[in-house]
């Protein structure tokens, strides 16, 4: 790599640390700053969907539900035992992960788009569970009056304080996905998608990373969970519908799906989008479909392949983007489809 | 005895795939199994490598029976497969191809490979190094970061056939290697099969190009319409009447 291109690289990391890390003082307003919260949670949403569905094929579309278990069990540990958010943010994890087990036990029978029907259903079985049991969880009223964090006394109280939590467990869950990725389970949840019964054949248990792949994405949903019930004080069902889901499918698939950076594009585009579109209304689920239909018929690989091609095309010229001979050799290992 | 399979019969609803089949493998062999389209040869190879659970009898493979256990374990006894039709992971390049089939001697779980990057990465080197000792022994070595798919045909059966050992086998099923190759790549693949008996794995092989299997099998198991009809050497089986009726048909019609 040229001496160059490290230094421009460096500097446009400098300055992405820099605006991460002082973003609430360059935000405008505070509401600007819960934007950027909701989009962290999202990320977070999305990098689980995106290990379950875009790496292991295993579609885990009862991702808003789990989402769902892990705010009101952080919720309802707080407001109904008084536990703080430190402990509530592992507990959320620890269900959502068990019940996310159990979402994905019918993978073990039925694949892809039978699997994805499946899980839809049992996203939908939780969501009524919600509502329905109104002695736990207050029904279609929801749960309220949860508190916010307390770090050693300082008190969490305010969008910018706790934009500071969840930009930790972003990056603590960006990096854990890629380390997981990385090696040899990874390979196993790729092998899994390409091609079930040769994995068989290498020695993968099957079934064990099937489980495994919806317990971690079920996992991130509680994080999120955990989070969103903590900072927005106030959750009720209806969040967790089946429309979160597709939200945060939409945001993968336009990031990329199969690409961890494809989830923080998608997580924090879609979002920030929505609050655009908020004056059109229902429209926006126009504009998701439209744009779920573009990605799938001319990009595949979201906005992540959509900048590899422009780089690729030599067209634009990034700064940051390797000379024409360096290039060649990268080419190589983009996949054709 | 090494492998033994026992009055195996693999029934499919109405059609009998396998019937009452014996064969027993001897260690470090390279043992033949032919027969005419549909006799049953892939079949076999389905039942040993646990895709499917056989009708009746059963398969001993080291003293033990294996033929009711899940697909991944029989791969960690020691059996290892390829495929007739090729089947690499797509999305994957030839290296990891052959590093699939190393994860299941990984030490690192999940926990581990979270919180210790470190021993993961050290382990992580250890396979690649093996990984390209078998490539380097099938001669792919140079496609290494290559998208598996996109290698020629060839090259695509031979990295079968790496990321195959890569599991550490004692035995390997070869569903026909050489279908697709031209002779120069088949003589190859001979060669080959030869190194990969050498390094003492037994190989199991179904094959339709007679030259190479009558060239290189120890030992040959003809079957037709999932029934044994002849066993033996390729000399004795390329003059018994029975094969020659099953493969030609009867002489004077």
């Amino acid at each position: 790599m040229r001496k160059k291109t490290i230094i421009i690289r460096a500097l446009l990391f400098g300055g992405a640390a820099l605006i991460l890390l002082f973003f609430p003082y360059i935000a405008q307003n505070r509401y600007q700053v819960h934007i950027i919260n909701m989009a962290g949670i999202y990320i977070i949403l999305s990098l689980g969907l995106n290990l379950a569905m875009g790496y292991a094929g295993q579609f885990n579309l009862a991702m808003g539900a789990l989402w769902g278990v892990g705010a009101y069990t952080a919720g309802l540990l707080n407001t109904r035992l008084g536990l703080p958010f430190w402990i509530n943010l592992p507990a959320a994890m620890i269900v959502a992960g068990l019940i996310g087990a159990i979402v994905g036990l019918p993978s073990l029978k039925v694949r892809s788009h039978y699997l994805a029907i499946v899980t839809i259903g049992l996203g939908e079985v939780i969501n009524i569970i919600l509502i329905n049991e109104e002695k736990l969880t207050g029904g279609a009223l929801g749960v309220s009056r949860i508190k916010m964090p307390n770090f050693f006394g300082f008190p969490i109280n305010t969008d910018e304080r706790f934009y500071y939590i969840i930009l930790v467990v972003v990056i603590l869950g960006f990096l854990v996905t890629r380390q997981i990725l990385k090696h040899h389970i990874g390979r196993s949840f790729r092998a899994i998608r390409d091609d079930y019964q040769a994995a068989k054949a290498m020695g993968v248990n099957t079934a064990y990373y099937q489980i495994l792949a919806f317990i971690i994405s079920a996992a991130y949903a509680g994080a999120a969970g955990a989070l969103f019930a903590h900072l927005n004080t106030y959750i009720s069902p209806d969040i967790f519908e089946f429309k979160s889901t597709l939200f945060v499918m939409t945001m993968t698939m336009v990031g990329g799906m199969g690409s961890l950076a494809g989830s923080v594009v998608g997580g924090l585009t879609l979002p920030i989008l929505q609050e655009y579109l908020r004056v059109i209304k229902d429209w926006q689920l126009v504009v998701y479909g439209i744009s779920i239909m573009i990605v799938v018929l001319f990009v595949p690989g979201g906005v992540i392949e959509l900048t590899r091609r422009m780089r690729n095309s030599r067209k634009i010229h990034w700064p940051w983007s390797p000379k024409p001979e360096e290039e060649k050799l990268e080419e190589t290992n983009v996949s054709e489809n | 005895m090494f492998l033994k399979i026992e009055n195996l019969k693999m029934q499919f609803g109405g059609l009998i795939a396998v019937n009452d089949v014996s064969i027993n493998v001897e260690k470090g062999e390279i043992h033949g199994l032919i027969g005419p389209n549909g006799s049953g040869k892939t079949t076999i190879f389905n039942v040993l490598s646990g895709y499917y659970k056989p009708s009746g009898g059963k398969i001993v493979f080291d003293g033990k029976t294996i033929s009711n256990l899940p697909a991944y374990q029989i791969t960690a006894a020691g059996f290892a497969r390829t495929f007739q039709n090729l089947r690499l992971f797509s999305s994957m390049t030839v290296l990891d191809n052959v590093l699939v089939g190393m994860g299941h001697h990984a030490k690192t779980g999940l926990w581990k490979t979270i919180l210790n990057p470190v021993a993961v990465q050290r382990e992580e080197n250890i396979f690649i190094e093996k990984a390209m000792n078998f490539l380097n022994l099938l001669e792919v070595a140079d496609f290494a970061n290559e998208l598996a798919t996109s290698l020629p045909y060839g090259s695509q059966r031979r990295v079968e056939i790496a990321r195959a050992l890569a599991t550490d086998p004692q035995i390997i099923l070869l569903d026909e290697p050489a279908a697709g190759l031209n002779e120069i790549e088949t003589e190859k693949l001979r060669e080959i099969l030869m190194k990969i008996q050498n390094t003492g794995v037994t190989i199991l092989l179904v094959e339709h190009d007679m030259k190479l299997v009558m060239g290189i099998c120890d030992v040959i198991t003809v079957l037709d319409y999932g029934k044994k009809i002849a066993e033996g050497t390729g000399a004795a089986i390329s003059n018994d009447p029975v094969v020659i009726e099953a493969y030609l048909g009867q002489e004077d019609l």
